[in-house]
Order: C-alpha cells, then structure tokens, then sequence
C-alpha cells in the first residue's frame, strides 16, 4: 500500500494532489424509508474494519514519511438504494464492491435474519418503499511534500 | 426500479469540494464500473482510469456517455503494473477511489 502511494508520488506532477477516499471505520447501515420516512436502521452485520484499519494506516505512513501532506480533508455519506433486499444483493454480487459472501456461519445467520426482516418492514410499508445501505467515507487531498501546492 | 448510487451526488460534491478537474489530466485507480468517473470527467481535460477487475472494465466501457469517449481511457491493468510503464510527473490528479486496502 505504501509502495502504491510511493509510485502515485512519482506520477504526479509538482503542483498536483492526490484525492484519496476510502471508508471509515465504522458498519454501514441499512435503512428502509417510505418517502422520506425512515422506518428502520440497523448496522449491517459482520463489519470487519481490518481493511479499512489498512488504508488509514496507509495513508498515515506516508504522511509520516514526508510524502504526502494532507491539505484538506473531510466525510461524505455514500447511499445505495434499491427496491428489494434481492435487488440490492444482485447489485453487490455484480459489481463486486461488496462482499456479501458467508464467511462465518453466525454472521450469515445475523444477515439472513436481517434481510428477513428488512423485506417484511417492505411488506407492511407498500409500495415506494426502498432499501438502502449507507456507507461512511472518509476523502482526503494530499499534496506531495516538497511542494505542498495543488 | 433501478439501483440508485448516490442520488445526492454526496461524493461528487465532496471531490470537487477538494481539488478543481477543470482541464486536468487525470489518473482513477480503481474506477471500477466508472460511477464515480461519469461525474467529473466532463470537467477534467483527459482521463485515465484503471481498474484490476476485467469485469468492471467491460461495463465502464460499455456504459461511456459518447460526450466523454474522447477524454476517457479506461484500462484493465494494476496500479503498479500502470506504474511501472509509465512516466513520472505525468497527472495533475490522481484519484485513489475505494481502493487503498
């Protein structure tokens, strides 16, 4: 990772910067809304931060080793909604940017029980009602060291 | 319905809160099906975006609006694979999207 952001150094120009974005440490949370009622927030289960811990850490190191400073940065909320639990999954599974594959079998069964649940609120709420998973992420601009302009 | 990613346009907002793409060349790694390079490419003067995932490559290709295909080079290719073929000093912005982990 360091290495990565190393060659990223190389590759910009003096005057350039780096934007970086990467999620925080913290789950996402599923939500269902009926307009802009919100009728349920739960965190999605089985969060593990051990590669969101990685990219902090990454980005903290070279700042640390006087590669990057780091200008401004900031938080945004990044939703995904759709109209089904299934659709959503699909989604997931296509673009690869989730990983919703078992892992370990209680996390399974707390995701199953959720989606389980997620799909009656659906049920009761009727039509217009959708599903949505918000996640946190953390955006930086680093400019490189010795000529920290952008 | 469709799946809707970011109707707010939070993370567009976010990027352009932080750097200018106006005439920019431009690196994306990790661009993925394109989503978020549809949203400032418009702006920047010439993009490069990069993606490990064939997969993802395909579908940013296959949805390019015809307004960015002349400004936006999508490439199926890892980081330090690119990097290492390619010349220093070259972006005025590289963006690292959901990628440094």
């Amino acid at each position: 990772m360091v290495h990565a952001l190393e060659e990223i150094q190389r590759l910009l120009k003096p005057d350039g910067c780096l934007i970086e974005i990467h999620p925080v440490l913290e789950a996402p949370l599923i939500k269902v809304y009926q307009g802009s009622n919100v009728l349920f927030v739960e965190p999605y289960p089985g969060y593990c931060d051990e590669e969101d811990l990685r990219a902090e850490d990454a980005r903290a190191q070279v700042v640390q080793r006087g590669l990057f400073v780091i200008e401004r940065s900031g938080e945004f909320d990044l939703p995904t909604y759709g109209s089904s639990v299934p659709e959503l999954r699909d989604y997931w599974a296509k673009i690869d940017a989730y990983d919703d594959s078992p892992k370990e079998e209680a996390v399974e069964a707390r995701r199953t029980e959720l989606y389980a649940r997620v799909e009656e609120i659906m049920r009761t709420a009727g039509q217009g009602a959708e599903v949505a998973l918000h996640e946190r992420a953390s955006i930086a601009r680093l400019n490189p060291r010795l000529l920290d302009f952008c | 319905m469709t799946i809707r990613v970011d109707p707010e346009n939070n993370e567009p907002r976010a990027l352009f809160d932080l750097a200018d793409f106006s005439g920019q060349r431009v690196l994306e790694i990790g661009c993925g099906d394109g989503r978020l390079t549809w949203r400032y490419a418009g702006k920047a003067g010439h993009v490069t975006a990069i993606d490990p995932f064939a997969d993802a490559i395909t579908r940013a290709k296959e949805n390019i609006p015809d307004e960015l295909k002349s400004r936006v080079e999508f490439r199926h290719i890892a980081f330090l694979d690119f990097a290492a073929d390619s010349e220093a000093s070259t972006f005025d912005r590289v963006i690292l999207s959901w990628s440094l982990c």
